[in-house]
């Protein structure tokens, strides 16, 4: 995967212990990095014939959700840097990094089976950071 | 001489016999020859069995001769084979002739000998089992050899071990049934192939010599051919769970056992790394398990896991199995399952269940995130229903049936891939009937008020069963011809018509005509002016009596004859004035069956009952005590029931006199009257047709009186000229006497009844005659037949059923012809 060479921590105890605005840094850089080759999957897989019609849907709702959650996540880091919970020494980085990684070589090369592997891999990551923040910055929802 | 043997010969039979009888012993028996056998055919032995014992210690003696010769030897040797054998050397044996052997047992007694055996040296040759049977086992390079050894048997005489024995061998797996039998040659030895590997066989030789027979086998030899030494098989890996998402451990399935001990170690590799690590922890999980604590568990990461399975031969792995921890989360049962009752607001109630997660799983820290899924069942039902929760950890069910069991379960999931818990121990869910009971009261209350209430409907229906049925199916009326009965008409007998017509309590009695008489006599002596005429009396009385007699429709105590004379005494007679006694009982419907009463002067009443047919009432009208001249005429021209056949002929109405002058009675009147004129208002009420309102002395009304007339027949009192004439009786002033009604002018003479209007009304025709002055004599002339016929004409009258008004019968006198008021009433 073009992520693969992102540091991200592999473990519960290391996700709560490195700071929040890490965090969000490495939340934001994992959607950012997956803009680029989404759309590039999803005009791959236009062309593809015997694909059903509602993967082809599916697909492009996927890379709506994407962009929606990464810009979710921006404004929430906004928010918080606005509030204090979190500093912005990282402000602004996690969107250059993630481009550069979307844009890389890897990210263009990647087959079709990485790339969904690669991509449900990451989803799952975001997915369980977000909530570890969640319950780090607010502990009383169902947490 | 033979005999002297023979005598001798038995006697010593004899002795021998007694002998016996005596001492119990006797000669042997007879020994037998079991076998001869040779083991080398050099020698050969002998063996017999002896036969009984007689008793006493045998002796044996074996003896034998070659069949070429016929000398008799005895056996050379008794003791080398064994008892009751006999043992041949090799000087003693031929081998190539026969042998005839026979053996004597011999005791004190006598002796008996065994039938002669032959015996051919070279045919009974089977030498013995050979002995020292060893074997053994061999295995090199993954083969196995099997050998086995063994001697030769041995011989008495070992010098001479020239003998060559061909050998044989047999072998089988223990188990196995049968033997694989293997011809050895001349060797003591043999070696078996390829024996089945970690298979226990058993082995046996025999030997035969050139000539004879096979020995017996030898003793059995048991030996266990090692097994193959193998390399051990594949091992697979089954599975590899995380219960928590921190940990994960891996289980496999052993390779099968090839008799070496084998040994497993299980490696794995990263994603991403070339290293290739051990199992940190084999033991935490159990055997043939592999446990990951949280320090070797890493996410976003698929671990490359092998197994390797390794004997003394050699080792096997298995194939590698890649898992990502993440995917393979399976969490434990949810724990602390609880149940709480509630009742709602509709007082239905309903259940929530609540639970905890797996304590393991960290859901507070949000690193797992769990939905949940709850699934029960009646206790006897087959199916569950599933109902998926999410991510709560309770759930209301609102859909429980009171009184049942229920059966549920709960098992969790992790939100992202994952696998379902097991789901966790069942749990009994009864909801309690107590509001049930609450409902069963209701009903059986609902359901005994009900009961209750159709008994009484039913007993209603049964006590009013018949007006209900009029009510509701109100009689047709058939056609009516009032007055007449047309059977009676058919048949013709005028008596039973006039019977029908008439009232059956008019018919004078005794007892009226003593009143009648009585009257008479009262009112003659006093009351002038009630007394039309004193020389009426008789006539009066006469006519009366006759009227009396022969009207049969008038009431008899009511008959205007009556009237006067209870009007004469009338002054006596203000109570009696009872007006009141009348009552008029009208019954609709049915048989209107008057009962009145009318008050003699003397209080006599006379019950006038008539029957549905015909109800002529006569009130007698009081005579007003003070005033004669007035009679009370009260007499109530009954409407004759003239229709005979129907029964529904209500009573008429109470045509009362009016009676006039007399103020005391008026009211007494007037209250009869009224409640009179009530009733016939009541029945009134639907006819439309000349409806006589009988009204009769409306309130100080003074009808005109006819009192001074002495009123033979006046059934009917004039009807008064008012807004609702009235109904005048008049008398018919029969005899010369103008007993006419007095009354101004108003009044008129009706002669005739037109018609019965509504069963109850009667309708006069007055009388044009009358107007005038009448003729009494006429009117007395014909007074007598006119009560017949004025009841056959007031029947007539009755049964037409319109009124005819101008008509006026001759008998005019007797009807009074309401012309006055027909107009109006028209």
């Amino acid at each position: 995967c073009h992520t693969s060479g992102m540091l991200t921590p592999n473990g519960k105890e290391y996700v709560q212990k490195i700071p929040r605005e890490e965090l969000t840094h490495l939340i934001l850089k994992l959607l950012q990095a997956w803009k680029e080759p989404l759309s590039h999957f999803n005009q791959h897989i236009e062309h593809h014939q015997e694909l059903p019609d509602d993967s082809l849907s599916k697909a492009k709702q996927i890379s709506n959700m994407v962009h929606e959650l990464k810009t979710g996540v921006e404004k929430v880091t906004e928010k918080m840097q606005s509030m204090g919970i979190i500093s912005n020494s990282l402000n602004g980085m996690a969107s250059s990094e993630g481009t550069s990684l979307s844009m890389s070589n890897e990210a263009n090369m990647m087959s079709d089976s990485d790339f969904i592997h690669c991509f449900r891999r990451d989803s799952n990551k975001v997915q369980s950071y977000l909530k570890i923040l969640k319950c780090r910055i607010m502990p009383e929802n169902s947490c | 001489m033979k005999q002297r043997f023979i005598s001798s010969a038995q006697i010593i039979l004899q002795l021998a016999l007694t002998t016996v009888s005596l001492t119990g012993q006797s000669y042997p028996g007879k020994p037998q020859i079991i076998r001869c056998r040779s083991l080398e055919k050099e020698t050969f032995s002998c063996w017999w069995k002896p036969g009984s014992d007689g008793g006493l210690p045998n002796n044996y003696t074996l003896f034998y001769s070659k069949d070429s010769e016929e000398k008799v030897y005895e056996c050379p040797d008794y003791l080398t084979s064994g008892p009751n054998s006999c043992y041949f050397d090799k000087n003693h044996t031929n081998p190539w002739t026969t042998y005839i052997i026979t053996v004597m047992a011999t005791n004190e007694i006598g002796s008996n000998s065994s039938d002669p055996q032959h015996v051919d040296v070279t045919s009974i040759v089977q030498p013995d089992a050979p002995v020292n049977l060893s074997l053994e086992t061999n295995t090199s390079a993954n083969m196995s050899y099997l050998w086995a050894k063994w001697s030769p048997p041995p011989l008495a005489d070992a010098s001479t071990n020239s003998h060559v024995y061909h050998y044989e061998l047999r072998l089988k797996p223990e188990e196995k049934e049968e033997w694989e039998t293997v011809s050895v040659g001349m060797q003591t030895h043999y070696e078996v192939t390829s024996p089945q590997a970690g298979a226990k066989y058993v082995v046996q030789v025999r030997c035969i010599l050139d000539l004879g027979e096979w020995s017996e086998w030898s003793l059995e030899r048991h030996i266990q051919i090692p097994k193959e030494r193998l390399p051990p098989e594949k091992p697979t890996i089954i599975k590899c769970r995380s219960p928590e998402k921190e940990t994960f451990t891996c289980w496999w399935k052993p390779a099968p056992d090839g008799g070496l001990s084998t040994s497993h170690t299980l490696l794995y590799s990263k994603e991403g790394e070339e290293k290739v690590y051990e199992c940190p922890d084999y033991k935490t999980a159990g055997p043939n398990s592999c446990y990951f604590d949280k320090k070797h568990t890493s996410f976003w990461t698929i671990y490359n896991i092998t197994v390797r399975a390794s004997n003394e031969m050699g080792s096997n792995v298995s194939d590698p199995h890649y898992v990502d921890v993440t995917y393979i989360v399976q969490p434990d049962p949810p724990v602390n399952i609880s149940l709480e009752l509630k009742k709602s607001i509709k007082r239905k109630p309903y259940l929530v269940l609540t639970w905890s997660p797996p304590p393991l799983a960290d859901v507070r820290s949000g690193w797992l995130t769990l939905e949940y899924e709850l699934r029960l069942k009646p206790e006897e039902g087959e199916e569950w229903e599933t109902i998926f929760v999410g991510q709560q950890t309770q759930c209301k069910m609102f859909s429980l049936n009171p009184g049942k069991r229920y059966i549920v379960q709960i098992h969790c999931k992790p939100d992202h891939h994952g696998l379902w818990s097991e789901w966790s121990p069942e749990m009994y869910i009864e909801i309690p009937t107590d509001f049930r009971v609450k409902d069963m009261v209701v009903w059986i209350i609902v359901g005994v008020l009900s009961s209750l209430v159709c008994l009484i409907m039913s007993w209603i229906m049964i006590l009013k069963g018949y007006r209900m049925m009029a009510f509701i199916l109100p009689p047709v009326p058939g056609p009516k011809i009032k007055g007449i009965d047309t059977h009676l008409l058919e048949t013709g007998k005028s008596e039973e018509l006039l019977s029908a017509l008439g009232c059956h309590g008019f018919p004078p009695t005794s007892d009226c005509e003593e009143l009648l008489i009585e009257y008479l006599e009262v009112e003659d002596s006093e009351d002038q002016q009630l007394m039309p005429s004193h020389d009426t009396p008789s006539k009066n009385t006469k006519i009366i009596l006759k009227e009396t007699d022969s009207d049969s429709g008038r009431g008899s105590c009511d008959s205007p004859s009556l009237l006067p004379v209870k009007s004469r005494e009338s002054r006596a007679l203000p109570s009696t004035l009872q007006t009141r006694d009348v009552r008029a009982k009208e019954k609709k419907g049915g048989k209107g069956s008057w009962e009145t009463q009318c008050t003699a002067s003397e209080q006599k009443t006379l019950p006038c009952n008539s029957e549905s047919a015909k109800s002529c009432t006569w009130l007698a009208a009081q005579l007003p005590s003070s005033q004669p001249a007035m009679f009370a005429y009260h007499s109530t021209v009954e409407a004759f029931k003239i229709t005979l056949n129907t029964t529904n002929v209500s009573s008429s109405p109470v045509l009362v006199g009016n009676e006039e002058n007399q103020q005391s009675l008026y009211p007494i009147a007037e209250t009869v009257y009224d409640d009179i004129e009530k009733k016939s208002e009541m029945e009134n009420s639907k006819a439309d047709q000349t409806t006589v309102q009988v009204r009769q002395n409306q309130r100080n009304d003074k009808p005109p009186f006819l009192n001074p007339k002495l009123m033979d027949y006046v059934e009917v009192h004039k009807v008064r000229q008012d807004e609702e004439p009235t109904l005048l009786l008049k008398h018919k002033e029969s005899s010369g006497k103008t007993k006419k009604c007095t009354v101004p002018g108003t009044s008129k003479e009706y002669t005739k009844v037109s018609t019965v209007v509504d069963h109850h009304i009667l309708v006069l025709l007055p009388d044009q005659r009358t107007q005038h002055p009448p003729v009494s004599q006429e009117s007395v002339a014909e007074t007598s037949q006119n009560p017949q016929q004025s009841q056959a004409e007031k029947n007539t009258s009755y049964s037409t059923t319109t009124p005819s008004n101008s008509r006026r019968d001759t008998s005019g006198s007797d009807y009074m012809d309401p012309s006055s008021f027909m107009p109006s009433f028209k």
